[in-house]
């Protein structure tokens, strides 16, 4: 197992005053992909958003504990400063309406410090080489970006939050609007990322779960119930509860 | 969500149907793979063609059982996606119907070297033969039950019975070369007991691999896990049989 | 049975359609005719001194003695800066108003920011004036009377209107664009500012040009704070002319020339305010056809 890069201790997050998530504990190995699986309500989604101080945007919210980035606790930090490490691509695709594609992804640089055309312009092209989009808008990079179909705009976002140049990248359920040949292409393209980058991918198919993660966290009314190599997990879980979901046989 | 999700709802699920189904099938062709053996080493003993030719008879059926059994599984597997226990469920019954096919084979086997008119071994060796087949039956139906009914502790009785059945395999060997030469009448009925008695042992074996896919399937242990490999050796290095196996486990 | 139900319903239906056309002409009537009015008494004043001299002296033709027009190139002049200032004010104001009520949506801030621009907006303009007037006077009577002042007054209508279209513009961007930024490590302040904000632009536009509409028309605020003149601009401290103010002092005099002049500015006032209209709209929509990639 890599080493440890982002860890998970003792959190609780709660919506007005009440767990949605207690006392979690868990660590995403670096440079690999770590899904979070788990019925609805469960808390994933919760547990992401606090994985990058997003759950603290709404009002009435309260965290407890800690989310240590090699070792530094993000809840120390500018919640601003830990958003530039910690990138984030959320359920339904979201670029900027108002902006081009070439200013859709280069938004990060622009907003936050002073860089040259060039630099920026490398930064973009590498960007949406990563996310699998290049090819397809390099001839019309200056276009409105809500001019892409759904999967592309995702990889936007996503070439969006690479272009930030982050260390850690959070999928909250990144193929739930897409159809299935986007969402294969999205797969795909996660799991070239895992070579720079550490993935934690929130999702509600189990299957995409095994296709894409090297581990797996399964949570149940805010607990994590198991997390393990996925081949393991799926394969030969250790918890009865993980069985019994992951057989969909609940309730 | 208050409801424990362990709980059982009491109706069963289309995907338990679904997967006590796949059991039945398997179940099926180890009673035919089972009866193949019993009458083929009765046709093979009494010398019988009549009961021989019946067992020959079925084979084609149990080539048909293996490949029903593939298709339902492998349909399993890419229509459900199963994980897990059902997903160790069905991989190992997939590779427990070669067993069964198998061990219907060695049925077959013995039956086709069915020849009357040669001569009759040794009451020792034929009550050694007897008591294989007595064993060997048994732990077939053994490995049948405890895939069909979700037996782990049953299955891993049969390990050790299989260390009986190589000793006695060991011994029959040892008999039938001592036999062989000093009469040439018997020589083709030793042979053809040669020939049954590792058919046995290789019955025995199977059973014991299918018994080792039901543990899996349960437990999602593999054999490595919990039976440690003894060091093999030539037949002749090892240290001969004392006395004669009456009664294995 | 059933064929009598349909035509039952054909027919009432086709009464409906009917009754509401005749709503829309029974409210097209009065406006139809102020324009006709305003065209055939109001355009023939029409001329390029009509637009750039100070009225004449007030008076009543008499055979063989026309009167001169002159011209409302104060007044004109008066709304346009009258406006302009005013709206430069409420931009200031309104911004920084709609922004902290929708970014401190649920705390006491924003809903105090809230609730005072809507009970604004029902504020009769006459009292705007009124309260600017008092205010000056108690703390500086030279210039109660002033372009300063009148500008004040207008903005007191145009502050509450802008301040709840923007808000509501801000309010209409989907939480999702927030979010993104954030997530890209934007600032709160930046993402407000120079993401969320401009996205809801086309809104903002709308609501200042409804702002605009409205202060150029008005002519009870200034009654008490720009006061009118019969000259041009003369400097911030002193009074100044509007359209609406110049409308209402010269309608109710008893003087052929000055009324002439009254229509004229309402005709020019009633085109403007059309014009100013119909371009602003045409700018916006092409604005929102180009974010959505049209």
């Amino acid at each position: 197992m890599n080493p440890t890069k982002l860890r998970v201790d003792h959190l609780t997050a709660f919506y007005d005053g009440k767990a949605a998530i207690s006392d979690i504990n868990l660590e995403f190995p670096e440079r690999a992909v770590s899904a979070i699986i788990g019925p609805s309500g469960c808390g994933k989604s919760t547990l992401i958003r606090c994985l990058n101080r997003m759950h603290e945007t709404v009002p009435r919210t309260r965290v407890e504990g800690h989310v240590l980035l090699d070792g530094e606790d993000v809840y120390a930090e500018d919640p601003v400063r830990v958003r530039r490490r910690i990138g984030m691509v959320f359920q339904k695709p979201n670029p900027f309406v108002t902006m081009s594609i070439y200013n859709n992804v280069s938004a990060a640089l622009r907003f936050n410090g002073r860089h040259s055309r060039e630099a920026t312009d490398r930064a973009v092209v590498r960007s949406l080489e990563q996310a699998a989009l290049w090819d397809e808008v390099k001839d019309r990079i200056d276009a409105p970006a809500t001019s892409l179909s759904g999967g592309q705009q995702q990889r936007l976002c996503i070439a969006r939050a690479l272009a930030a140049n982050p260390e850690v990248i959070l999928m909250d359920e990144p193929c739930s609007a897409l159809d299935p040949i986007a969402t294969s292409k999205i797969e795909e393209l996660i799991g070239r990322l895992k070579n720079d980058y550490t993935v934690v991918i929130v999702t509600h198919n189990m299957q995409q779960a095994a296709r894409v993660s090297d581990y797996t966290a399964f949570l149940y009314i805010g607990k994590l119930i198991e997390f393990g190599p996925t081949e393991e997990l799926f394969e030969r879980p250790k918890e009865h509860l993980t069985e019994a979901y992951i057989t969909g046989r609940f309730g | 969500m208050s409801e424990d999700p362990l709980a059982d709802t009491g109706a069963p699920r289309g995907y338990d149907l679904q997967v006590r189904h796949l059991k039945d099938r398997a179940v099926k062709m180890g009673d035919w793979a089972l009866g193949m053996v019993h009458d083929g080493w009765r046709a093979y003993d009494l010398s019988d063609l009549v009961v021989a030719q019946s067992v020959l008879d079925r084979a084609t059926p149990l080539d048909q059982f293996d490949e029903d059994m593939e298709h339902a599984a492998i349909a399993f597997l890419v229509l459900r996606q199963p994980t897990a226990v059902d997903l160790r469920t069905a991989a190992g019954l997939l590779k427990s119907t070669t067993h069964l096919d198998r061990i219907g084979r060695l049925g077959f086997d013995m039956a086709r070297i069915a020849t009357p008119g040669t001569g009759k071994e040794t009451a020792e060796l034929n009550r050694l033969l007897h008591r294989m087949d007595e064993i060997v039956e048994s732990m077939v139906r053994q490995a049948i039950d405890a895939l069909d009914h979700d037996q782990v502790d049953l299955a891993r009785q049969l390990f050790q019975r299989d260390d009986t059945i190589d000793r006695m395999h060991r011994e029959a060997n040892q008999l039938i070369l001592e036999a062989l030469g000093k009469d040439s009448a018997s020589t083709r009925r030793l042979t053809g007991d040669l020939l049954v008695a590792r058919h046995f042992e290789r019955i025995a074996d199977n059973a014991c691999k299918v018994g080792e896919k039901t543990i899996y399937a349960l437990t999602g242990q593999r054999r490595s896990e919990y039976l440690p490999r003894h060091p093999y050796r030539p037949y002749v290095l090892e240290t001969p049989p004392g006395k004669p196996v009456g009664d294995g486990s | 049975m059933r064929f009598d139900r349909h035509a039952r319903r054909k027919w009432f239906s086709h009464a409906i359609t009917v009754l509401a056309g005749l709503s829309v002409l029974v409210v097209l009537i009065p406006l139809a005719s102020i324009l006709y009015e305003a065209a055939s008494i109001g355009g023939p004043a029409f001329s390029p001194s009509f637009f750039t001299q100070t009225s004449a002296t007030p008076c009543s033709p008499t055979p063989g003695h026309p009167c001169s027009l002159g011209g409302i190139g104060p007044a004109l002049q008066g709304t346009i800066i009258l406006v302009g200032l005013a709206g430069l004010i409420s931009v200031a104001v309104e911004v920084a108003a709609a922004v902290f009520a929708t970014e401190y949506r649920g705390r006491g801030l924003g809903r105090a920011i809230s609730f005072t621009a809507d009970v604004l907006t029902g504020i009769p303009s006459v009292i705007a004036g009124v309260f600017i007037y008092t205010y000056f006077v108690l703390y500086d009577p030279t210039i109660v009377f002033s372009t300063l002042t009148g500008a004040l007054a207008l903005s007191v209508i145009m502050i509450p209107i802008v301040t709840r279209t923007t808000e509501e513009a801000l309010r209409t961007v989907p939480n999702s664009i927030r979010e993104a930024a954030l997530a890209l490590g934007i600032s709160k302040w930046r993402t407000t500012l120079q993401i969320v904000f401009v996205t809801a632009l086309p809104g903002v536009l709308t609501g200042a040009l409804l702002s605009v509409m409205r202060g150029a028309g008005e002519a009870a605020p200034l009654l008490f704070t720009a006061f009118g003149s019969r000259i041009f601009f003369q400097g911030l401290n002193k009074p100044i002319n509007a359209l609406p103010l110049l409308i209402y002092n010269f309608a109710e005099s008893p003087y052929q020339n000055w009324i002439e002049l009254a229509w004229g500015a309402a005709l020019l006032l009633i085109i403007l305010i059309l014009v100013v209209n119909v371009l602003s709209r045409l700018m916006i929509q092409r604005m929102v056809r180009r974010m959505r990639g049209q």
